[in-house]
């Protein structure tokens, strides 16, 4: 890629007004059933590989990408391409950069890389909040400045919790001081030995043992802490900032003005400059919306929705828009068929509506009821059931579950296969998982009922096939090759032939689902 | 019991009797108020132990064989229960002038945590100071009133208005408002697992093992997972009891009140996971145990066995058998009666109108099933209807058994009055023939069903 200064701002990264302007278009698509299984849904698709967006959307900002390999090279090669490109990047803006690597203004403590870092994260600020052209930027403090301002106030211990972007190694650095400092500061014997009598009080963990057990971290963390600060003063760690406080004291409130962001679990407590307030998050949905629409990636979609589920948890935030982003996350894993996220999003949403949140209960309380029926969870099914009120029951997406439930409960196939025509939401693609076993089984029950011959057609009809083809390969794919006769221009399927042959894929493909994270 | 002369004489009585009822009596909290109050004001903080110690020494001196240990953790035992007793007798003053006082704190909250800590003594006790297994009604007495306890305080905190804010913050996102109701009784429900983990891993001989207080326990766990809707559970307990092997003893031998009650948890475990076969057979156990006078009980195993009868041999209990229920009467005489008759829309109505009752019950999804026999006994009737074939001479003459499918239909359609798609009829044709409810084919070519000479509807005598 040939590192050029951006003509306009890429639509990536589109100042932030740009996505509050309420752009509420749904995130998702409903579909009508699956009318073969050959063509794909109804749903856009992809328009170009999904490696290209993917790949894309590693860097922070695209627009920081592309300053990036600019600011990197040497100023004066930045200008000469500048030029050549004749790109319109405001002179102001170059002059600043051209006066920030002066060998005068220079300071021997900052290194090259933290000043180009500086000099880059300035100027995409200025973009992205379009005061580019407005800003003073003969006034601006050169980087290097900036950067020594900042280490002035890190030195404050008040002002310690804006940090160096170094997290992963510094993160790993105080929990394993944590980690290697316990031993010292618990009882100097193990737990087992400090008894004549202890090994059975070890078996069956007497409570207040465990109790002690719980409160453990905690002390740990406060001797160590006090440990720390007293090694600290003999000048030990006079270089060791302090980490963020614990996070027992209260939810975290995020800084973060990211709107994407990777996720990735936690392994320590999370740091309120990484971490997104809901106002920003809103952004972030906004955005994650149209990206859905746009290029159906959902490698990306997913993991931007898991930091953002991160985001909303670790700050408690249970509102409606968590109420929001859990229902939309669901919707698209679902569409996805990525039944582990679908699951834990509906774990959440229980939750969450059992709170009084606003929301879609009833659409999602259907998707529930389907999805026992999927997985044949007769015991689970039946707690739904309990919990189910007269008005849930009338409603039309519940009323629809419930009836296929019936119509399946009853063998009623010719019913099953009408009400999925008429799959409300985005239930068909809950439907769809199960829609072959019960074609199985229905096709058992016809051969066993219908004796001699029934038309191909009687069979594309109840079984909801989309064409005799379709119907014909499904009786083909299971084995009943010499079940298809063509008489007088009309093909029959000779049930009377047909035995026991489709019971044993019939009981296979009722065999227990189980899907990790199911609830 | 007051702690004076006539308790240590009860205690050192029922030790010596070895009689474990009778000691677990001077543990129950279940005694009256006045009872009560008078333990309490008996002795003071200071003193108890004390007293106490020297108390059941005397006692212990009068028994003989008691340790020295032993008497020890008996101490700790009656103090704690002390301390117990009298959070209880705050519980019960405070209930009483509740209208007073609007803002009470959570007093059952802290008889529970008074009275989790007894068991934990008392556990104690056999764990470490050689309490013997004969006193296992102690512990019974103890775990049984935790759980009422546990049960009491949720249900006084749900009903206080101040929210609990006491969760734990955590950084999963996982949580659910639900179990916040039940905080209570789901610790409970894991002290008692660890009570029962206690008896059953008690490697001492048989005749002196707390293996004894394990069906006790394990009916106990089971009754608060069934409570707390989290069956799955009951697995590990299951697990744990029978993979104990020779090592335990035969539930034959325990206590017959703890054998009706496992064998009913068992069964309806079995019912729920639609295993028809060992529900059957484990409620029939049940039914055949149960004290005759046990009504309730005999109800509860009822509640399961009829639907699993029904589904599984085809049979309806009598009017006579439900007469004696009559909650079980107003749940299944309806249905019952509707498949009897074979009225296909009545027995729905039917169905509807139980539905709440019998989905609470975990047993509507099985009765629902038994629409398949409504629905045979109706077809059977279409088919009687049609009458006999001319017979010819010298034999006996058989039934028409070629029967149009829109006969049957029309058959269907007669209770509801609503017409009904002939391929729909054929689909519950087809289903009736499949399930081996009916024998013959469905022809679509004619729209006729060919029925079997012999036995056409099997079971049923035609």
């Amino acid at each position: 890629m040939m590192p050029t200064w951006p003509a306009a701002p890429p639509s990536g990264a589109q100042p932030s007004n740009g996505y509050t302007a309420s752009y509420s278009a749904p995130a998702y698509t409903t579909v009508q059933v699956r009318q073969s299984f050959g063509q794909s849904y109804s749903t856009p698709q992809p328009s170009y590989p999904v490696a290209h967006t993917y790949g894309a959307s590693h860097s922070p900002s695209p627009s920081a990408a592309n300053i990036a390999p600019t600011v990197n090279s040497s100023p004066p090669a930045a200008q000469e391409q500048a030029k050549t490109t004749k790109i319109d990047w405001p002179d102001s803006v170059r002059r600043y950069v051209q006066r920030a690597f002066i060998p005068a203004n220079l300071d021997a403590s900052v290194t090259r890389a933290d000043m180009e870092a500086k000099l880059k994260e300035t100027i995409t600020q200025a973009n992205e909040n379009s005061v580019m052209y407005t800003l003073n930027w003969d006034t601006m403090p050169l980087p290097q400045q900036m950067i020594l301002d900042e280490r002035a106030r890190d030195s404050l211990p008040i002002h310690s919790k804006a940090q160096a972007p170094t997290p992963g190694t510094k993160k790993r650095k105080s929990w394993d001081l944590t980690d290697t400092a316990a031993p010292s500061s618990t009882s100097a014997s193990p737990p087992w030995r400090t008894g004549p009598n202890r090994l059975e009080d070890r078996v069956t963990f007497s409570p207040d043992k465990r109790h002690v057990g719980d409160d453990l971290p905690k002390h740990n963390s406060k001797f160590n802490r006090a440990d720390k600060r007293q090694r600290r003063n003999e000048g030990e760690y006079v270089t060791f900032r302090e980490d963020t406080p614990p996070p027992a004291d209260g939810p975290v409130v995020g800084t973060s003005q990211e709107l994407e962001k990777r996720y990735l679990r936690l392994t320590a407590a999370p740091k309120p400059s990484q971490v997104r307030p809901p106002h920003i998050l809103r952004q972030t949905l906004e955005l994650l919306k149209k990206r859905w629409k746009k290029d159906q990636n959902y490698s990306y979609i997913c993991d931007q929705f898991k930091s953002m589920r991160q985001d909303l948890t670790v700050q408690r935030v249970r509102d409606d828009f968590t109420v929001e982003v859990y229902e939309i996350h669901a919707r698209i894993a679902l569409e996805k068929g990525d039944l582990g996220e679908y699951n834990q999003c509906q774990t959440q949403l229980k939750g969450l509506y059992k709170l009084g949140l606003n929301g879609k209960p009833n659409e999602f309380t259907a998707y529930r009821i389907l999805y026992f029926i999927h997985t044949a969870n007769r015991a689970d099914l039946s707690n739904a059931l309990v919990d189910l009120t007269a008005a849930e029951k009338k409603d039309k997406a519940v009323k629809h579950a419930l009836d296929v439930r019936s119509a399946l409960a009853l063998g009623n196939y010719h019913r099953f296969f009408q009400l999925y025509n008429e799959t409300p939401n985005m239930g068909a693609y809950l439907m769809d998982m199960f829609v072959g076993r019960e074609r199985l089984a229905a096709l058992c029950t016809i051969c066993k009922g219908y004796k001699q011959d029934v038309p191909l057609r009687f069979i594309t009809e109840e079984l909801y096939f989309e064409s005799d083809v379709e119907a014909a390969q499904f009786i083909l794919d299971h084995n009943g090759q010499d079940l298809l006769e063509d008489r007088n221009g009309t093909v029959i399927v000779l049930t009377g032939k047909a035995g026991q042959r489709f019971e044993q894929a019939r009981s296979k493909a009722f065999s227990r689902v189980d899907i990790k994270g199911q609830i | 019991m007051e702690f004076n002369t006539r308790f240590f004489q009860e205690f050192a009585d029922a030790c010596s009797k070895q009689d474990g009822p009778q000691l677990a009596r001077t543990l129950s909290p279940d005694i009256p108020t006045e009872e009560l109050r008078e333990i309490c004001n008996s002795q003071n903080a200071h003193d108890i132990k004390r007293v106490l110690k020297r108390g059941l020494q005397g006692s212990a001196a009068l028994v003989g064989g008691l340790g020295q240990q032993e008497v020890q953790g008996w101490v700790e035992i009656y103090t704690t229960y002390w301390n117990a007793a009298r959070t209880i007798l705050v519980a019960r003053e405070s209930s009483d002038d509740r209208r007073q006082s609007s803002q009470s704190d959570l007093v059952w909250t802290k008889v529970y945590a008074a009275w989790t800590e007894l068991l934990n003594v008392l556990l104690r006790g056999y764990q470490n100071n050689g309490i013997e297994a004969w006193t296992l009604p102690c512990m019974y007495v103890v775990c049984k009133h935790l759980r009422l306890f546990a049960m009491e305080a949720d249900e006084e905190r749900n009903n206080s208005s101040s929210v609990d804010e006491s969760a734990a913050p955590s950084l999963q996102d996982d949580f659910n408002p639900e179990t916040n109701k039940r905080q209570k009784l789901e610790d409970c429900a894991r002290v008692l697992s660890r009570v029962f983990t206690a008896c059953q891993s008690d490697r001492a001989p048989l005749e002196e093992s707390r293996k004894w207080g394990s069906y006790y326990l394990a009916n106990l766990l089971l009754k608060t997972y069934f409570k707390l809707n989290s069956t799955s559970l009951s697995k590990n307990i299951m697990n744990s009891l029978f993979a104990g092997g020779k090592d335990m003893p035969d539930l034959s031998a325990f206590p017959k009140s703890q054998q009706v009650t496992f064998k009913y948890h068992q069964g309806v475990l079995a019912f729920l996971e639609e295993n028809y076969v060992a529900a059957e057979q484990h409620l029939t156990d049940a039914w055949n145990n149960c004290h005759k006078d046990a009504v309730r009980n005999k109800e509860r195993i009822l509640t399961y066995l009829i639907p699993c009868r029904l589904i599984k041999d085809h049979m309806l209990p009598t009017e006579k058998l439900l007469a004696q229920y009559p909650r079980l009467q107003k749940l299944f005489l309806p249905i019952c009666r509707c498949i009897k008759r074979g009225e296909l829309h009545n027995f729905d109505l039917a169905l509807q109108e139980g539905e709440d009752e019998l989905v609470k019950r975990r047993i509507y999804l099985t009765l629902e099933r038994g629409r398949d026999l409504a629905l045979r006994n109706l077809l059977r009737k279409v088919f009687i209807a049609r009458g006999f074939e001319e017979a010819k001479e010298g034999e006996k003459p058989a039934r028409r058994s070629r029967v149009p499918v829109t006969e049957f239909a029309a058959a269907i359609s007669l209770g509801s009055q609503e017409r009904i798609d002939n391929d729909e009829v054929e689909c519950l044709l087809a289903n009736m023939i499949y399930k081996n409810h009916m024998k013959g084919y469905i022809s679509r070519q004619h729209g006729i069903v060919v029925l079997s000479k012999s036995g056409a509807f099997p079971g049923t005598g035609v």
